[in-house]
């Protein structure tokens, strides 16, 4: 299901009414009610919304507080959300493997590495407290049986390597795990339930939900909705915006349905606009990131994407028009995002970049095969079938390489200022593999503001709004204009985790 | 497949003759379903059938099996897969009324040759 076909879904219904001559109840508006005199179709201890790290994580710590009766509720008809569909990376401070490395690192350095990428605009308190528990929240993957490849990566916008990922280079290898330890520890997982609003106490005080149940995705099909009471809370981690292309227009009108999106189907929003509805705090909506890994010639996450994250920090990324590099391959997603959005033609057309990576660096990367298998990626003998494979002007091409080749020698990037540690003795030589970029919206960095108890604070009383938590991307402010790779997985498991904690002391 | 569901919407009046259509497409359905829509319609004719609807004569272990891949490529497996092993409801990839295309070419140029482009 595409964006495309939300929109088919809208002429589809309008073609019902005409060709048929149904009549077609109108679905009723999802939207907040006072729960005075419900009828309460089910009681649960502690209610979570969403399937993805964030609720995952939140399960599981709510369990390990005592929660006996716990449920997480998805909207699709698989769990997992949008964390089971990207690239399981993670960054956490002072891990084992940075030891075993010898890399030096501490919250600090991770907290103002991602102050940077905010451009002045992210929530330190956040961020902190992020870092400070990452570790444990790895620990958490784990335990559940999450496996690492055995080598720390250093992504973009990061001073030293300290991202771990899955050995399945995706967030499968988290989520899967999660919910397999979901399940035996008596979690309770609902899919095909749809959140259609809270309902609220005479306080103003969250005390349950509206669910829809037998709900099919982009399908007219009516389920019955249930009115289901949440005696310790609810914990919204409903995900992004990204894949909704009107909200995402709003905020910002260049991201249109023809720009690329790496998320998953639902990554829709209507958790957040609730929240909004009932007087949560908006942050930071237009700042929604785009991937500067991905590639045009795949859709969504594919294979590319790691690819290119794992080879960025020793290879080089070239400009087809004029064969020379035009950007730091290891800046932060934004600058690098809008870098290659500059590729042009003549005539002002898209002219997506190449990454140019030497093969014996590049085949260490399980995805290389991949890329190249699936047509997604291409390996050349020589820099001259290279450059006429993708129409690139051979001699400032090899000038280019011989340039870049002495920045990997001294270490030092004159063109782009380049952190080259990655790079040491990995000079840019045949036999090449090379992939196209061209930047995909991935990630929501707006959303509902929330403290460092997880706890959503409302607009009109400045107050926490009691018994409502959040966690994950559904969230806003915390990573400012740009977050850094890998930082979001540990914020969506310490933000579950931490709203769990708040849900099992209320 | 948005043509298709105007098609679907034309004939929703008449579920019986949609219903033929719908046994028609495999030939074993034809033969063990029949004329019985509730065979896999177990919410009710105007429901989608329930996730488990399939599950009745197919066995999600055979199935994962008969599509098993080279070690490699393993986790490119449509009934034991990377990111939702054997959970994902066979609706996703599988249309009975309506063809519809394999949840994985959202993000991959993978080819399974019983698909219909």
């Amino acid at each position: 299901m595409s964006n495309n076909n939300l929109l088919g879904r809208r002429n589809f219904i309008k073609g019902m009414g005409a060709a048929a001559g149904v009549a077609m109840a109108a679905p009723a508006m999802a939207i907040s009610e006072k729960a005075d005199g419900v009828k309460w179709d089910k009681e649960v201890e502690v209610l979570i919304i969403g399937s993805g790290f964030a609720g995952l994580a939140a399960a599981i710590e709510a369990t390990r507080k005592g929660a006996k009766d716990v449920h997480i509720f998805e909207k699709m008809s698989y769990f997992g959300g949008n964390s089971a569909i990207n690239g399981g990376l993670f960054a956490a401070p002072g891990t084992p493997m940075q030891k075993q490395e010898g890399v030096k690192d501490s919250v600090d350095r991770m907290v103002n590495d991602q102050l940077k990428s905010g451009r002045g605009i992210a929530d330190e308190a956040l961020l902190r407290h992020v870092a400070e528990h990452a570790v444990e929240a790895l620990q958490m993957t784990l335990d559940a049986g999450s496996e690492y490849h055995p080598y720390l990566q250093q992504l973009g916008g990061h001073s030293v390597a300290r991202t771990y990922q899955t050995t399945v280079s995706c967030g499968a290898g988290i989520t899967q795990p999660l919910l397999n330890e979901c399940r035996k520890l008596g979690v309770h997982t609902h899919n095909r339930a749809k959140f259609e609003g809270f309902l609220v106490g005479k306080q103003g005080e969250i005390v349950g939900v509206k669910m829809r149940e037998n709900y099919h995705f982009g399908e007219d099909q009516p389920g019955k909705v249930s009115n289901i009471r949440a005696k310790r809370g609810v914990i919204m981690a409903t995900g992004g915006f990204a894949q909704n292309v009107d909200l995402r227009m709003a905020q910002d009108p260049t991201l249109t349905s023809e720009v690329g999106c790496t998320n998953a189907p639902g990554a829709t929003g209507e958790g957040m606009y609730e929240m909004f509805r009932l007087g949560a705090i908006p942050v930071h909506l237009a700042h929604i990131q785009s991937g500067p890994w991905a590639s045009p010639d795949e859709g969504g996450f594919g294979y590319v994407s790691n690819y290119s994250i794992y080879n960025f920090p020793h290879s080089m990324a070239v400009n087809r028009l004029t064969g020379k590099r035009f950007m730091n391959e290891i800046a932060d997603r934004k600058t690098r995002a809008d870098a290659e959005l500059a590729c042009r033609d003549e005539k002002g057309e898209a002219l997506p970049p190449i990454l140019i990576t030497s093969y014996k660096d590049s085949k260490k990367h399980p995805n290389t095969k991949k890329v190249i298998k699936y047509n997604v990626g291409w390996k050349f003998d020589t820099v001259e079938e290279l450059a006429k494979h993708f129409d690139v002007p051979l001699k400032p091409l090899k000038a280019q390489i011989a340039e870049y080749n002495e920045y990997v020698k001294s270490g030092e990037d004159k063109q782009f200022g380049k952190n080259m540690t990655k790079a040491k003795d990995k000079f840019i030589q045949a036999p090449f593999t090379v992939v196209r970029l061209w930047p995909k919206v991935h990630y929501c960095q707006g959303g509902v503001q929330i403290n460092t108890d997880a706890a959503v604070k409302d607009s009109f009383t400045g107050q926490s709004i009691p018994g409502l938590y959040a966690a994950g991307e559904v969230c806003g402010g915390i990573h400012g204009v740009s977050r850094l790779g890998s930082c979001s997985i540990p914020e969506c498991m310490v933000m579950g985790m931490t709203a769990a904690r708040s849900v099992m002391k209320a | 497949m948005i043509k298709l569901k105007a098609v679907l919407a034309l004939t929703l009046g008449c579920l019986l003759s949609l219903s033929v259509q719908a046994v028609e497409i495999r030939d074993h359905h034809k033969e063990v379903i029949g004329k019985d829509c509730k065979t896999c319609h177990d919410n009710g004719i105007k429901q989608f059938p329930s996730d488990q609807a399939c599950l009745q004569c197919h066995d999600v272990d055979d199935l994962a099996e008969q599509t098993a891949r080279s070690e490699e490529d393993k986790w490119q497996n449509p009934h034991n897969n990377l990111h939702y092993g054997k959970e994902l409801p066979c609706q996703e990839c599988h249309g009975e009324h309506t063809p519809k295309q394999p949840l994985c070419s959202n993000c991959h140029t993978f080819k399974f040759d019983k698909f219909k482009e």
